[in-house]
């Protein structure tokens, strides 16, 4: 392989866009935890690094192979994931309430982040079987029992955030595989009976209900279910237009932001580096979603397309959603920002779905 | 190859991502550049906590420099309502160990605002309790100590009613302008000097910024301002004088049931510089313990001290009470008819016992029912006759009201501004002032002849307090100033520099001929010489002119008064005793006045000597 064709394979746009992402988390989380009495204050910092290098290594090995090669593998992936998603019940560690976690040495492993990845590839290679043309209802039901099952174990644990993740990966996929518009607002209205369903039979925890009450009125228990939503409002707010400083931050390095260094790390930027801060990293986001879109109309087959559809609505969604929590326009619900919260099995998952979206890229030309 | 619509379809995603960003980074713009001062704000507050540091209350001394009110250290139990929050157990428990209900904590921890500033539950905790809760600390989380700075009264019960006490402020109080800067929660003064001079004892409240995390945890400190102390506060009164005075108070009250006056409870001793207004002894009966209120006093002592079978300990019936005078009045009368040129010292007239002037059916009597025979207005000053001042009322009422014009012009009838809250007017009933009161009946509307006249002898609905008529006595000894009687004399500084001085003010000049005022102080010296005071003062050195006075009220026993200052020639105490339903004044209330007075020039009481007179 010369230099020019492996300077015409590889994205290098994504390339630096997704490293610039990676070494700003690295630094907030890092600016979010360092005040930690009475632990290493580089904790998180090293653990975070090594998650960063760990990712790197999987997305070039997963990028330098070619994703055709995945297809005969589907079969056996999906029943990975089940069988992972299902040992959480049996081996996980509960942390918070909510057993999400398989304690593997000195890393809690999370399969409801894996499973968006290898959930993308199932159903992609599920949906390109069907050349683009899902009009039937036994292929809409096929898909949809194609993800019912990871997604009810993934809601079981309760991980309400990455079910919905789930959820929009599919109707992202399905946006593109070809179901008509009619069909597509079917689903749509079937979705949200769902969840009047899921609401109406209580099938929510209490403190889900709880969050959704106070997002609709974040005043009503500010000292409670609200107070995240309202201390990280105060945080981002608080940050102005240059923000008050890299470390400087007094709301979020008290701690009256919870959680500020997984879900509420945006309100750390916020708060640190103002909306200037904030925008550059929603213009970071904003690049890899154009190229994640771009490399989808680029790839070779309707494979490579959906997978990277499946990613980029991943994406897109996850920062809708951890975004819009923090800057209270969302309901609160954990879904990580992709390669800025701290957490391995999510920095790790962004990285394949990245490795994925290089891989489809590099095997653009037949 | 990738069908072609597909293109398309990827194109509506692209839309839906860039609606997405649009959309947070609208919000981002709003809350960051739109409402960013706003969230600044409340950050700042979410951040730094204001934790307000007591000014130490100033001292109070007594003219000599005697402390009457000082602070002293005081443990408290606090709660930190994060903790405990949820803890009924917890609270449940502590309430029995304090001895209070849980209810009364649940309602303390409701009252503050801050949910993460601890909350005092309950002052003034003794050494057993703190002990019990210092041992089994684990058992009280959020429970803790804090040492408190509390009133306290050397003197015990001593002054209680010129001190007053403090409470906690109530929500009316924290609207008014004067307590801005107060939040609940404080101790401010409630009665007597405690709350008129609240503004200057109290000194400035110092603070401390800290910075908190979530759970309201301190940090660090990052601005302090230390607390400026209140200023120390110097009275005229005479800590030895008021003991005096309390003390022939309550034998009074004492004599009078010994003479058969069950009823006597309650009764006032007013003694003051008639050369400055000064108050030396300002002694309320029955009084109070202010000790009682030093952890914020128990609804079941406040009932107690609100019951009328205790006969309402707390009024300062010096100031706060009015009554008719009775007797004490009849100098004003006489000095009003010899201004209006009506009456003359040497007048004469005569005294059957009866005074029928108004025809047979309205006839009214001398006390003296065999008469006093003929007699000019000194001697029936001295001997207190009735019929005297009924003729020179029946006189006055012709004057166009001149006489009620007098009397205010002695200070009755009106406030004498005494730096103390809550002082009575009394009252100077005339024409107008009776069609009002009667306004819904006719025939009562009518100013008569005869309401003049019993004001001459101090009844019908003449009131006045102790207060005024020590003032109006000090006027007469000083030969014709009204001085505003108070209880400050200076204001010290912490260190004990003199800050401030209250002078003596001059309420007004009587502008009598100088005869008419020597003509009553003759008058006064007698009566007690050889008039209806003798039996009081027998054998007393220091010369002392005074008037005795029984007052009739309806229902009751007779009210026992005697007016007086010392020494007549040179007068430095003007010295009134009052007391409830005690009888004859010359029985009850000048003896007390002796007493006083023999404390004041160092004369030895005489022995349990009962003195009768019958005067009024």
């Amino acid at each position: 392989m010369d230099l020019v064709k492996l300077v015409r394979r590889v994205d290098f746009i994504l390339i630096l866009a997704v490293i610039a992402l990676l070494c700003y988390g690295t630094l907030m989380v890092y600016s979010a935890t360092y005040p930690q009495e009475a632990q290493d204050p580089y904790y998180y910092l090293k653990r975070q690094i090594t998650w960063v290098i760990l990712g790197i290594l999987v997305a070039v090995t997963i990028s330098c192979l070619d994703y055709n090669w995945l297809r005969p593998y589907t079969t056996p992936i999906y029943i990975l994931n089940i069988i992972l998603l299902a040992s959480v019940s049996f081996v996980g560690r509960s942390t918070l309430g909510a057993q999400r976690w398989i304690p593997i040495g000195f890393f809690l492993f999370q399969p409801s982040e894996f499973a968006k990845a290898m959930l993308i590839i199932t159903l992609s290679a599920f949906l390109a079987s069907r050349r683009g043309e899902i009009t039937s209802a036994k292929d809409l039901s096929l898909a949809f029992a194609h993800i019912a099952l990871p997604l009810i174990l993934i809601f079981k644990q309760p991980d309400l955030g990455t079910a919905l993740v789930l959820a929009a990966i599919l109707m992202g996929m399905l946006l593109v595989a070809g179901t008509s518009l009619r069909n597509y607002v079917i689903i749509i209205a079937i979705g949200i009976l769902i969840c009047f369903l899921i609401i109406h039979f209580n099938l929510l925890k209490d403190y889900q209900m709880k969050r959704l009450i106070v997002y609709l009125n974040p005043d009503i228990d500010p000292l409670g279910a609200g107070y995240h939503l309202l201390q990280s409002k105060i945080a981002i707010g608080s940050g102005g237009f240059f923000g008050k400083g890299l470390f400087s931050g007094s709301q979020t390095n008290l701690r009256f932001v919870p959680a500020h260094h997984t879900d509420f790390i945006f309100a750390v930027i916020g708060e640190e580096l103002g909306f200037l801060g904030a925008a550059i990293l929603l213009g970071l986001y904003s690049v890899i979603i154009a190229r994640g879109i771009r490399i989808a109309t680029t790839a070779r087959n309707l494979f490579g397309t959906l997978m990277a559809i499946g990613v980029v609505s991943m994406w897109l969604f996850q920062i809708l959603v951890n975004v819009g929590m923090n800057l209270g326009i969302m309901p609160i619900t954990g879904i990580p920002l992709p390669f800025i919260s701290y957490g391995g099995s999510s920095m790790i998952t962004n990285l394949i779905a990245t490795g994925l979206l290089l891989n489809i890229y590099a095997r653009r030309f037949k | 190859m990738v069908p072609e619509k597909i293109h398309i379809r990827v194109a509506i995603f692209g839309i839906l991502a860039l609606l997405v960003f649009s959309v947070l980074l609208g919000r981002l713009w709003f809350l960051q550049v739109l409402a960013g001062e706003k969230y600044a704000k409340l950050a700042e507050e979410n951040r730094i906590r204001l934790v307000a540091v007591d000014a130490p209350r100033g001292t109070i001394y007594d003219r000599k420099g005697n402390v009457l009110v000082e602070n002293r250290p005081s443990p408290a139990i606090s709660v930190d309502p994060s903790i405990v929050k949820d803890k009924r157990d917890v609270l449940s428990q502590l309430a029995e160990v304090l001895g209070v209900s849980i209810h009364e904590i649940e309602e303390k921890l409701k009252e503050k605002k801050d949910p993460l500033k601890p909350v005092i539950v309950k002052k003034n905790v003794d050494e057993g309790t703190l002990a019990y809760i210092k041992e089994h600390q684990s058992e009280f989380p959020g429970v803790d100590i804090q040492i408190e700075s509390v009133r306290d009264y050397p003197r015990g019960n001593l002054a209680a009613h010129i001190l007053g006490y403090l409470g906690d402020i109530s929500e009316e109080e924290l609207k008014k302008e004067e307590y801005k800067h107060h939040s609940l929660g404080d101790f401010i003064g409630k009665t007597g000097v405690e709350r008129q001079y609240e503004s200057v004892l109290r000194g400035g409240k110092g603070g401390r910024q800290v910075e908190v995390d979530a759970t309201g945890r301190p940090l660090r400190v990052l601005s302090k301002k230390d607390p400026v102390p209140g200023y120390n506060l110097t009275l005229t009164i005479d800590a030895d004088i008021q003991q005096a005075a309390e003390e022939a108070l309550a034998a009074a009250i004492e004599t009078a049931h010994r003479h058969g006056h069950k009823d006597a409870a309650a009764g006032a001793v007013v003694v003051m510089d008639p050369r400055n207004g000064e108050l030396l002894a300002l002694a309320s009966h029955p009084s109070y313990d202010p000790r009682l209120f030093k952890g914020g006093v128990s609804s079941k002592e406040w009932a107690l001290l609100n019951d009328p079978s205790s006969h309402f300990p707390l009024n300062n019936r010096a100031i706060m009470c009015s009554y008719p005078p009775g007797s004490t009045f009849k100098p004003i009368t006489a000095m009003a008819g010899m201004a209006e040129h009506l009456v003359s010292p040497r007048s004469a007239f005569k005294c059957t016992g009866r005074w029928t002037r108004f025809g047979e059916r309205w006839a009214k009597s001398c006390w003296k029912r065999s008469g006093h025979g003929g007699i000019d207005l000194i001697r029936g000053i001295i001997h207190s006759c009735d019929v005297v001042f009924y003729e020179i009322g029946y006189m006055l009422h012709k004057t166009q009201e001149k006489f009620q014009e007098w009397s205010r012009r002695f200070g009755f009838g009106t406030l004498t501004g005494i730096d103390l809250p809550s002082e009575a007017k009394g009252r100077v009933p005339d024409k107008a002032w009776k069609r009002e009161r009667y306004k819904n009946n006719p025939r009562y509307r009518i100013w008569l002849p005869g309401d003049t006249v019993n004001i001459a002898i101090g009844q019908g609905d003449l009131l006045v307090t102790p207060l005024q008529m020590a003032n109006a006595y000090a006027a007469i000894a000083n030969g014709g100033i009204l001085y505003k009687p108070h209880v400050a004399k200076a204001l010290l500084t912490p260190e004990g520099r003199v800050s401030y001085e209250f002078k003596p003010q001059e309420l007004g000049k009587l502008e009598l001929p100088p005869g008419i005022i020597g003509a009553t102080q003759i008058a006064l010296k007698r009566v007690v010489s050889q008039g209806t005071a003798s039996g009081a003062f027998a054998g007393f050195p220091v010369p002392v002119a005074g008037k005795t006075g029984t007052a009739q009220v309806f229902g009751k026993d007779d009210f026992a008064w005697f007016a007086c200052y010392a020494p007549a020639d040179d007068p430095r105490y003007v010295a009134v005793v009052l007391v409830e339903q005690g009888g004859h004044g010359g029985s009850t209330a000048a003896p007390a006045a002796r007493r006083i007075l023999s404390h004041i020039f160092n004369v030895p009481l005489p022995g349990p000597v009962d003195v009768i007179d019958v005067s009024r």
